[in-house]
């Protein structure tokens, strides 16, 4: 049963990232991103990181999805191109959905290939295993960490974001 | 720009230096990164035009992704070795993706076109900025992981730079256009020495930044941003017409001024190493960067264009412009090869 959700999970996946690599309007491009986020944020949960899923789907997609949302649909055009309006559009998409699944397929069959990196199995890329205390899951002790030994992290990574929206705000207001 | 913003962004772009500079995490190195090229970006749209917004986008597309590949490279390091020290040799394919993704950072040559585009249209404090300050951070993670970098790619890599840098800034009339070439060039033999002795890299950036930093200066005081206007100071401001003659060879490496040391010293340097192709193609490619030096040298100071009697009254006027410490800069840059022998300091 897991493995079936991981899979129709992880195609769901790697069909929104080619559907917003394809190049339709901005418009669609933040739809295909939106729901390859949320689709990510599944298949962590799937693999155990239900702490680490749940922070990513509440706090980058119900915050700031929300305002590429906004701020694409300002700048929406009369008739968006969809995946089916435009012949490059579609074109792209297909041979994108090809090309993923001739490379499923290459590393399927055989004993894989190598491009500059080996790619011979589906590795084990979400959770690092490193080595639990048994009593606490190891995210609570991480945010735990962030309190007290880390809370210079937060520091710099609160001044980083406070940094961002300022920049934000110096480069789009204009003389 | 507001000064309480500007106090804020200038010591943002500091602290995601050194940040970067003395991490051995690599999560905080890539903090580091972001911080520093966020906090750049409105320096290079300090003026809103167009160009800028054009300028500063394209800087903000290249600088994201050399990032994204540096994530990128940190997490197969991470998955390979299970740690995130920077100390920790790399894992191979990490250390070539971090490579490629550090020379994008810097503007060597296979990723080398956004440095002209940008550099042209930001005002020339901004590529002050872009060309000297923003090189340290990437400069400083391939002079730590210089051990583990592969050498075919960084010597692929360095020697296009060089030979881009020569051939590229040939027949440009733009002045910034003709620094963003002269930093490719420089770039390129600062990571052409970095396997063999990374001392020599640090010593060719100090040197670089110096002479960038006058040049940059020079051009400011005059308010030029291309050959025909330079080649206007003569009247304006005679010393300085001077001088540009004086570092324009320096920068491009002439014997008895100070940007000979750090060629020499890399031409040495990689004799010792029995690599003689190598040094005889960089020498010679470097011919290209005096070739445009020299141009640039010869219609500001050693002609006079033709022009109306008005334009030649113009010295009466004395600049308010102020530059500070020009004079120490240009003798620094410019006179320095004596110091020469000082470099045994370094060993």
């Amino acid at each position: 049963m897991m493995t079936y959700i991981v899979l129709i999970l992880s195609t769901i996946f790697v069909v929104s990232f080619v559907g917003f690599s394809s190049k339709p309007s901005p418009i669609y491009g933040g739809l295909g991103l939106i729901i390859g986020g949320g689709v990510g944020c599944g298949i962590v949960m799937s693999y155990g990181g239900s702490f680490l899923g749940l922070m990513v789907f509440l706090i980058y997609l119900g915050g700031m999805l929300v305002v590429f949302g906004y701020t694409t649909a300002m700048a929406t055009e009369q008739y968006p191109e969809v995946w089916v309006s435009n012949k490059v559009v579609l074109g792209s998409f297909i041979f994108g959905l090809v090309m993923e699944v001739v490379f499923v397929l290459c590393v399927l069959s055989g004993d894989g290939f190598e491009v500059l990196f080996e790619f011979s199995s589906m590795g084990d890329w979400v959770v690092y295993d490193v080595g639990d205390s048994g009593v606490v899951s190891k995210e609570a002790v991480g945010v735990a960490a962030l309190y007290s030994y880390g809370a210079w992290l937060v520091v710099v990574t609160g001044w980083s974001l406070l940094i961002g929206v300022v920049v934000v705000m110096e480069v789009t207001r204009g003389n | 720009m507001n000064p309480f913003i500007l106090i804020m962004i200038s010591s943002t772009i500091i602290l995601g230096t050194l940040i970067v500079m003395v991490s051995s995490h690599w999560l905080l190195i890539w903090i580091g990164f972001e911080m520093n090229m966020l906090a750049v970006i409105p320096m290079l749209m300090k003026r809103f035009n167009p160009r800028a917004m054009e300028a500063s986008t394209k800087y903000f597309l290249t600088q994201a992704t050399a990032s994204m590949l540096l994530m990128l490279a940190i997490i197969i390091n991470l998955l390979y070795s299970g740690q995130w020290t920077l100390t920790n040799m790399l894992d191979p394919t990490a250390s070539t993706i971090m490579t490629l993704a550090l020379s994008m950072k810097l503007g060597l040559s296979p990723f080398h076109f956004w440095v002209p585009e940008v550099t042209q249209g930001i005002p020339l404090s901004s590529g002050l900025i872009l060309l000297t300050w923003q090189k340290l951070a990437p400069l400083s993670v391939l002079y730590q992981i210089s051990p583990s970098i592969n050498l075919d790619i960084l010597l692929t890599i360095s020697m296009l730079s060089i030979m881009v840098g020569g051939w590229g800034g040939l027949n440009q009339t733009q002045l910034r256009k003709i620094l963003a070439y002269s930093s490719i060039a420089h770039m390129g033999w600062m990571t052409a020495i970095l396997a063999y002795n990374p001392t020599m890299t640090l010593l060719n950036l100090v040197l670089y930044i110096l002479m960038t930093t006058t040049t940059f200066m020079l051009f400011m005081y005059n308010s030029s941003t291309t050959t025909l206007s330079l080649s206007h100071s003569w009247n304006k401001t005679p010393l300085i017409t001077a001088s540009i003659l004086a570092m324009m060879l320096s920068l491009g490496g002439l014997p008895p001024l100070t940007g000979f040391i750090p060629k020499w010293m890399i031409i040495q340097e990689l004799t010792k190493n029995d690599s003689i192709i190598m040094p005889t193609l960089m020498a010679i490619t470097a011919l290209l960067n005096l070739y445009f030096y020299m141009r640039l040298a010869y219609s500001t100071s050693l002609t006079m264009f033709p022009s109306t009697n008005n334009m030649k009254i113009k010295w009466q006027f004395t600049s308010t412009k102020q530059m500070p410490c020009l004079a120490p800069m240009i003798v620094i840059s410019t006179l320095a090869l004596p110091l020469a022998p000082m470099l045994s300091v370094l060993n």
